[in-house]
């Protein structure tokens, strides 16, 4: 037997059932709706009403931002592959991630902020993260910055900077 | 778990500001629709009896190419109307993309809440309504003279919440019933702030969605803005239907809309106001079942622009039987039905304001017209199928509409990164579920141009946060 008798089959049955189906379910919603009382509300040119609010405001205070604490971002960085002389073995060297962290500070939000303007204060987007207008960075941020630069040892990472007071004598 | 704070209570009086259409006289109006209508019949009829001699062909034949006429007509008006709409709604997801405002607009927002009999619903709404993303807001709730326990839960909700950002002031309003127009009324005229917005008792929010709505108002034109509303309580045949239809069916038109900013009905679980706007259009009217599509074509006859956020989303309950969902496009149908008739100086008049005239002949068509050539086409069918033997006809016509509902239903999903399994409903999607909801809105509109009296009704709410 062929595919489409069969289906247009299918379809005029189940469309002749929707048929019966929604009539017969909007007599009885009619039916169940007239055994209900009609209640026409009278219309008044005022209206009395109970207003319900808290007593007392609220002394204002540091409302800390509910957000969830930022944790620390490893930047995936790729293997650093060093090419060794001819007959030894090449050497794979993996970057050791620095956490990268993000900061925020803390705003203070006063809960008596009058109706009007609100502008998140201090805060400036800058590659999905958020630094201070002020330019102020925090200890953490500079570490970070000093730690940007590295040079490769045989003692591992070491930083760039010249430590000038410890004497040492470094050849040139 | 926040201890009770102490609260004051204090009687205040309103004044109702809402605005009565003069009625007008019954049985003069009758006596004038049985005159233009019997005027009307008489002409059609001299002209079926002055022509039928000089036909060619049948009576019989007649009936047949008359009705395939007219379902090329359908045809032809259903896929334009399909096209339209998916190119509108293309068009806006692009300058919603790449043009839409940036955040830092933080004006002050009251959020009213309307509930009635809403004991078991209320507090997950209110809860949700404190992990708002937004720093400057406060919570109405309007209690609209309920006879359950609500005014005994709200009562514990009064007073400083701690939101997601600062303290929330949650107040509460206990006012007799009067509907939820009069109880939206009297938040709107509570409010202090400049934007309102107005939601359902058992509707939630996302977290984001008064930061993202409310950046629009930042234009001076932008008098309201929609949200895009969700259903929340998916995993059943009707309301996984009902997800797919507010998708495809409701968004994707209100998207369309919004391009031109035009958007014909702020749906109830999620508006926001310009404060002013509402007080132009002289607050909600009570004399609809809709509501929110009366003050809406109020809101755009005064000149404002109307916008839709699709981020900002309002879950809700949808009626899980289908009762409760006959119930509920009853109302929607009758109460658009009487905007359409409240308003019908704007559609015949489009000098007056032509985005209304346009929305209101649009709502007239989907209304009004849509439902009946639905319903005729299927008709046809089934008698081409049992007169003639044309039982094939009908898988035709199943399988080009379920085609372009599954290809409808594909982009929507996409845009809206929805379930992706709500797909596969678009199969009996046209002829089982609109099919359902059409004659429902046939019957509708039939009694409301009969003139039978209908009441608000509630749909019953199971409190499904809660489960």
């Amino acid at each position: 037997m062929e595919l489409i008798p069969i289906l247009s089959t299918i379809i005029l049955v189940a469309t002749i059932s929707t048929f019966l189906l929604a009539i017969g379910a909007y007599i009885l919603y009619k039916v169940r709706e007239r055994r209900g009382q009609i209640a026409v509300a009278p219309h008044e040119a005022e209206i009395r009403a109970e207003v319900v609010t808290p007593a007392g405001i609220p002394a204002p205070r540091q409302v800390e931002q509910q957000r969830p604490a930022l944790q620390p971002i490893y930047v995936d960085r790729q293997p650093v592959i060093i090419q060794q002389a001819p007959g030894q073995s090449q050497q794979r060297v993996t970057q050791r991630p620095q956490p990268y962290t993000a900061f925020r500070q803390q705003t203070a939000v006063s809960t008596e902020q009058q109706p009007g303007q609100y502008n998140e204060a201090g805060f400036v987007q800058q590659r999905g993260f958020q630094v201070p207008r002020n330019g102020n960075q925090p200890e953490e941020a500079k570490q970070q910055k000093d730690s940007k630069f590295l040079k490769y040892t045989t003692e591992g990472y070491v930083s760039t900077k010249e430590n000038k007071e410890s004497g040492a004598v470094r050849w040139r | 778990m926040e201890a009770k704070q102490e609260i004051k209570r204090s009687t205040v009086v309103f004044e109702d500001h809402e605005h009565f259409e003069p009625t007008e006289d019954k049985g003069r109006k009758y006596f004038k629709r049985i005159i233009i209508n019997g005027i009307i019949s008489l002409f059609l009829i001299l002209v079926i009896v002055y022509t039928l001699p000089k036909a060619v062909l049948t009576i019989k034949s007649l009936f047949e190419y008359a009705t395939i006429v007219a379902l090329v007509i359908f045809l032809f008006i259903l896929l334009i109307r399909y096209f339209s709409i998916l190119l509108l709604a293309y068009l806006y997801i692009n300058e919603y993309t790449y043009s839409s405002p940036a955040g830092g607009y933080f004006p002050f927002v009251s959020i009213l809440v309307p509930v009635y009999n809403e004991d078991k619903v209320i507090a997950d709404s209110v809860k949700s309504l404190l992990e708002l993303n937004y720093p400057n807001y406060e919570i109405i709730i309007i209690n609209d003279g309920s006879t359950d326990k609500t005014k005994q839960v709200a009562e514990n909700l009064v007073g400083y919440k701690k939101g997601m950002i600062s303290d929330v002031k949650v107040s509460l309003i206990n006012k007799p019933n009067g509907g939820k127009a009069k109880a939206l009324n009297t938040g709107v005229k509570y409010s202090k702030a400049e934007i309102v917005l107005c939601m359902d008792g058992d509707s939630q929010l996302s977290p984001d969605c008064v930061k993202l709505a409310v950046r629009h108002f930042a234009n001076m034109e932008i008098g309201a803005v929609a949200g895009n509303v969700k259903v929340l309580n998916r995993g059943k045949l009707f309301t996984d239907l009902q997800a797919l239809e507010y998708i495809e069916g409701l968004n994707m038109a209100r998207s369309a809309q919004s391009f031109v900013r035009l958007v014909n009905i702020i749906p109830g679980p999620i508006g926001l106001f310009r404060k002013k706007a509402i007080e132009e259009a002289g607050y909600y009217s009570s004399d609809t079942f809709a509501e929110d599509a009366d003050l809406t074509l109020k809101i755009l006859a005064n000149g404002w622009k109307i916008y839709y956020e699709p981020n900002s989303v309002s879950f809700t309950e949808a009626p899980v039987k289908l009762q409760q969902l006959l119930k509920q496009r009853y109302r929607w149908t009758r109460g658009i039905i009487q905007s359409i008739k409240k308003h019908r100086k704007l559609m015949v008049n489009p000098s007056i304001n032509f985005g209304d005239t346009f929305i209101l002949w649009t709502m007239f068509y989907e209304a009004l017209i849509w439902p009946a050539m639905n319903i005729g086409a299927n008709l046809f069918f089934i008698i081409a199928a049992f007169a003639f033997g044309f039982s094939s006809l009908i898988f035709f016509w199943w399988a080009g509409l379920a085609l372009l509902d599954l290809v409808t239903a594909l982009y929507c999903v996409a845009a809206e990164r929805e379930e992706f399994r709500l797909v596969g409903y678009s199969i009996i999607y046209r002829m089982f579920f609109i099919l359902i909801i059409d004659i429902c809105k046939l019957m509708s509109t039939i009694e409301e141009l009969l003139g039978i009296k209908m009441t608000w009704g509630k749909l019953e709410r199971v409190g499904v946060a809660q489960t």
